[in-house]
């Protein structure tokens, strides 16, 4: 029987290391700075199971039975803890209070297990053979679940099954546990059902763990998913309720029906409407058809080209009705031209010539992205352009990332658009920038060449949007190059102190 | 009941537990075992799943070349004003420039199937990639030929206000353009710099004070110490005396001994040529450092040009306007003088075939090593060598003096390389910054990886081709050699694999396919006394109307310096015709 408790001490320290390693490992995923996340998850554990020893002391009859029942809750609140976090992420507010609360608990409870079983132990071997064989087991234990964990755990099994994998391990130590001392302990058999139910639990969370991350995924969304769909380029996820549809790409808003008319009515109108007949329109990303909606609202317009990386985008807001709906049939209109392209590689090899062009392009959060706003690329929009043309860009968040804003605005001044900076309140995102660049000054419209029927751009907002806060005004400025990247070292900066303060 | 475990009983239990009992007997309920075991087998790259194919320099005529030369009947002989033997960078330029200068009249002859020398490339679906040269720095002022190069190729758009050029952005290294891998992450930037120590960050820095002091540093007779092209550099003493000892022992008298420094510098040494610091000269060394002052009206000084194909580009741009000037499959053989004339023959290694040319001039812009070859053979055929001797008596005997009679005074050493283009369906991003174009590891004896699509502009996610660069610098070349091209394809892959594996843990599974490149004349080994020694001045000496031509004039290999000497052969050319 030694012997068998001597192994229980080592399947519990294996487990009780690896609760550690995950919480560690999902805090670092989940909020970044992995230091910090493991510095603390470390040090927050230890503390509790100092406080589980201490607590050992009160524990004066039945220990056994005590032992059985913390393996049983370490089972279960260690064995779900890694898809109790990943699903709790977005539902509460402040996901460190549950990241600690469950560190802690299982930090207790675990410091509760080795004071238990020495305890048992002790009428069975000298002390001095006690201590040593104990932490032998316990140290060695740690050390078989710190390789285990980064080499083959989390690579093959990922997170949510290795935490479940243990688990069943806590309630194997019961069921053995219960069948060491089948002769002392009380109640054992509703103890050996309730192992059984347990196992029951984690065996089909095992099972069903991809399952449980597609929830974990779709807990993201406060709406309930309509579709959803993985393409070469990105994950398309489309939320919806009775009053607001929602884009998602890469898990990231790109619309929401209640207000993606200010943001696109703020893209197009401005200046479009400066324009003097403009007839030819270029539309780059975009492929949700919103902004070609608004550019279909002025007559004189023959023809837009909207140029997208990604077919099933394009498809997408062409077939789907709640969509139609929303783009109000853009796309399959007789006037546009879908390209799927890449937009710089395409703009380099067109002889097409514009009097108008949109950019519409993911913020600037990667490299890729980040020569999409490069100088170079401008000068090849420039290249497109009539002479009397105009383009707009949106330029990220003037309020969150004012530098990232200057920086855009700058670029397209160095080769040579006259800039217009101009930023619209759209609630979904805050306070939203864009930049026109036209070759000959600007000059916003008078009401009368605004279409019909805007609900949100008229001269007098435009007349505001041109207006910038002194809080919004830039700190440092520079030219966004191919090889200096410098909109993406700002963008990240910015953005990430935006983060960190929320 | 007091029954402590004895140690074996201890032991076994751990090997029990440890490994039947938790990994494979619970793995096995779990009916995981097999798939675990199945993913193992992926990662294994000792029985690769993807292609590995030895592509490289023809074998068959490099054994031709270390052998003797063969010979016979000559089928045709053709005539031309010119015959430029060798048709890598040096010897494409020597036919741009005497084109540009009006005359036309000329043959290039290589022996590979394509021109480019080591500065080649090849390409698959994901992208084009480099063989071996895969940059040029900004070129400095002084750097005449390359910049006129780059303004015609439109490289340099124009020129800003202050004079300085304006390059194409397109061309520039975009940004990130390298990091470095050390203490299990990567790292911006080459120099080590995270976690040094006190004395460590010092060292680092004085030496850069001291590279900054000989990059403005000019000698007594008014040229920058050290120049690009070499042969503009200054003469001075004080800064050709750095000849005489290695990099590693200037290193030592300049009290440089923490690691991080000595291992940047090390490393920078087998980056441009090759070889370590404890072997080559200390002025080599110090001109990878002190030599590159190229600016720039649209980026930082010091950037490098690059393209999807390394310097392949730059070949195909030299290749454009002489598609009938150029010969292929074109091995040399011999050169020798007749009734005033120099005929050049080739062996058409493709159709078996010897072929003739005769010209007034030839650009002999092989490596040096061939050159000997070809010139030893010449003199032994007596008539041949009294011929070429009579353009140039004194000196010739002078050559002679040194060596022994057929052969040539200079012998230069070579360090071979292996390159390896490797093509992954995703590239991992690694621990830290995100994918440079240049990705080096502290611990690896090779020069890490290239990323070749890195210039593209699209944003799609694209599979990715890789370069990979390992100068054989841990022994000396002949033993080098013989490992290079000992070991199999199979053998290298799983080296090549093993070593990327250390900075990205499970690249194994990524690779679609591994194409091999041996050099085994890599580069030329800038060694103590190369450069300002007498015998590489002696070496520059033409025979008669025999031009050399090559970067291992220069005793260092590069596009500036195999340029130089491609137009200063044709320079010499057009001045004696008129
Ligand atoms: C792995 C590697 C990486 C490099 N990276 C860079 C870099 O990034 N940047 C840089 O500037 N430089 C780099 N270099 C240096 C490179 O050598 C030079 O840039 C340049 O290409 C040298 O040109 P070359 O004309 O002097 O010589 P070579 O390229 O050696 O050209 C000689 C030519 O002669 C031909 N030839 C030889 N013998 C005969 C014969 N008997 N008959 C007919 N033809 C013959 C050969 O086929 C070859 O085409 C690199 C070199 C290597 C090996």
């Amino acid at each position: 029987m030694t012997y068998a408790l001597l192994i229980t001490v080592f399947v519990i320290s294996t487990c009780g290391l690896v609760y550690e390693l995950i919480a560690g490992t999902i805090a670092s995923y989940l909020l970044g700075d992995s230091i910090t996340q493991f510095s603390t998850v470390i040090g927050v554990y230890l503390f509790s199971m100092g406080v589980g020893s201490f607590l050992s002391k009160y524990i004066e009859k039945n220990i056994a039975l005590t032992f059985v029942q913390v393996e049983l809750l370490i089972g279960l609140i260690g064995g779900a803890s890694a898809t109790l976090l990943f699903l709790m992420f977005n539902h509460i507010d402040n996901f460190r209070i549950l990241l600690y609360s469950l560190v802690a608990i299982i930090g207790i409870l675990v410091g509760l297990e080795i004071p238990l079983l020495m305890r048992i132990l002790q009428q069975r071997l000298d002390f001095k053979d006690l201590v040593s064989q104990i932490f032998t087991f316990d140290y060695v234990g740690a050390l078989l679940a710190s390789l285990l964990f980064p080499l083959l755990l989390v690579p093959y099994l990922g997170l949510m099954r290795t935490s479940f994998l243990f688990g069943l391990f806590n309630l194997g130590v019961a069921l053995w546990t219960i069948h060491l001392f089948k002769d002392e302990l009380p109640w054992r058999n509703s103890l050996r059902s309730t192992a059984f139910i347990l196992i029951v639990v984690l065996v089909s969370g095992f099972a069903f763990s991809d399952k449980l991350m597609g929830i974990a995924e779709a807990a993201t969304y406060q709406d309930p998913v309509i579709y959803s769909t993985t393409t070469p380029y990105q994950r398309i996820v489309l939320t919806g309720n009775s009053k607001d549809l929602r884009l998602f790409l890469n898990g990231n808003l790109q619309f929401s029906s209640r207000d993606e008319y200010r943001y696109h009515e703020a893209l197009i109108h401005p200046a479009m409407a400066s324009l003097n007949q403009p007839q030819d329109v270029l539309v780059l990303g975009g492929g949700d058809g919103l902004a070609v909606r608004e550019i279909l609202k002025y007559p004189s317009v023959r023809s837009i080209t909207l140029v997208d990386l990604d077919k099933a985008m394009t498809d997408l807001f062409k077939s789907q009705e709640v969509l139609t709906r929303l783009n109000q049939n853009s796309l399959n209109n007789s006037k546009v031209k879908v390209i799927i392209d890449d937009a710089f590689v395409w703009l380099r090899s067109t002889s097409q010539r514009f009097d108008m062009a949109v950019i519409d392009f993911p913020d600037p959060s990667n490299y890729s992205l980040g020569k999409l706003y490069s100088d170079t690329f401008y000068r090849a929009l420039k290249k497109v352009m009539k002479p009397a043309g105009m383009v707009v860009v949106q330029s990220t968040s003037p309020f969150y990332a004012k530098n990232s804003f200057w920086c855009v605005d700058k670029t397209l001044a160095s080769v040579g658009f006259n800039t217009t900076p101009y930023h619209a309140y759209v609630p979904a995102f805050g306070d939203w920038g864009y930049v026109i660049g036209s070759l000959s000054p600007f000059k916003a419209a008078t009401q009368a060449s605004y279409p019909a029927g805007l609900r949100y751009v008229n001269s007098e907002t435009v007349t505001q949007m041109l207006c910038f806060a002194p809080d919004m005004l830039p700190t440092v400025t520079s030219v966004n190059k191919l090889n200096n990247q410098s909109l993406v070292h700002l963008f990240e900066s910015e953005w990430s102190e935006y983060v960190d303060a929320h | 009941m007091s029954t402590p475990i004895s140690r074996s009983t201890f032991l076994k239990t751990l090997a029990a537990l440890g490994l039947s009992a938790v990994a494979a007997k619970l793995l096995a309920q779990l009916k995981l075992s097999s798939n675990v075991l199945d993913l193992f087998h992926q990662s294994n790259y000792f029985a690769p799943k993807f292609t590995c194919r030895l592509l490289g320099p023809s074998q068959k005529v490099g054994h031709m070349l270390r052998g003797d030369l063969p010979t016979g009947p000559v089928k045709e002989t053709k005539k031309t004003t010119v015959t430029i033997i060798g048709g890598g960078i040096a010897g494409l330029s020597a036919a741009w420039w005497l084109k540009k200068e009006g005359l036309s009249d000329f043959v290039i002859l290589d022996l590979e199937p394509a021109v480019g020398g080591n500065s080649r490339s090849g390409k698959n679906q994901i992208s084009a990639y480099p063989w071996g040269a895969h940059y040029v720095p900004i070129p400095n002022k002084e750097s005449l030929y390359v910049r006129q190069l780059f303004e015609e190729l439109k490289i340099i758009q124009g020129y800003a206000a202050g004079g300085e050029a304006i390059y194409d952005e397109l061309m520039l290294c975009h940004q990130p353009q390298d990091r470095l891998f050390k203490d299990g992450a990567f790292h911006d930037g080459l120099v080590p710099k995270r976690g040094l120590q006190k004395q460590e960050e010092d060292d680092i820095s004085r030496f850069f004070e001291k590279m900054i002091a000989f990059r403005q540093a000019q000698g007594s007779d008014g040229q920058p110490a050290f120049a690009i092209p070499i042969a503009l550099s200054s003469s001075d003493k004080q800064f050709t005396e750095l000849d005489k000892i290695t990099m590693a022992q200037w290193l030592k008298n300049n009290n440089f001994a923490t690691k991080p420094l000595l291992w940047y510098v090390d490393y920078c040494c087998r980056d441009d040529y090759g070889s370590t610091a404890a072997f080559v000269s200390a002025w080599a060394g110090i001109h990878y450092f002190a030599g590159r002052r190229g600016t720039a009206a649209n980026s930082e000084p010091n950037a490098v040009l690059t393209w999807p194909q390394g310097n392949g580009f730059l070949v195909e741009q030299l290749k454009v306007p002489l598609g009938n000037n150029i010969q292929l499959n074109a091995l040399v053989t011999n050169i020798k003088k007749a009734d005033g004339k120099l005929v050049t023959t080739y062996l058409n290694h493709e159709s078996n075939q010897f072929a003739a040319i005769t010209s007034d001039f030839v650009v002999l812009a092989t490596p040096r090593f061939v050159a000997n070859k070809l010139l030893a053979k010449s003199s032994g055929q007596t008539s041949a060598s009294a011929n070429l001797a009579a353009g140039n008596s004194h000196k010739n005997a002078l050559a002679a003096a040194h060596a022994p009679a057929s052969t040539p005074s200079y012998a230069p050493t070579y360090a071979p390389w292996i390159v390896a283009n490797i093509s992954l369906k995703n590239l991992p991003d690694g621990q830290g910054v995100l994918p440079a174009w240049d990705n080096v590891s502290y611990y690896s004896p090779s020069l890490g990886y290239v990323v070749a699509n890195h210039q593209e502009i699209t944003t799609r996610h694209k599979p990715t081709v890789i370069t990979y660069y390992f100068p054989l610098s841990q022994q000396e070349p002949k033993a080098s050699r013989q490992a290079l091209y000992k070991a199999s394809p199979e053998q290298w892959s799983k080296t090549i694999v093993e070593d990327l594996e250390k900075m990205h843990p499970g690249i194994a599974n990524e690779i679609i396919s591994i194409d091999l490149w041996p050099w085994g004349h890599g580069m030329v080994r800038p060694s103590v006394g190369e450069i300002w020694g007498e015998s590489r001045q002696k070496m520059k000496e033409p025979k008669g109307n025999i031009f050399f031509a090559h970067s291992d004039m220069s005793g260092i290999s590069n596009f500036e310096e195999a340029q130089y000497h491609g137009v200063e052969a044709a320079k010499i050319i057009l001045a004696k015709q008129t």
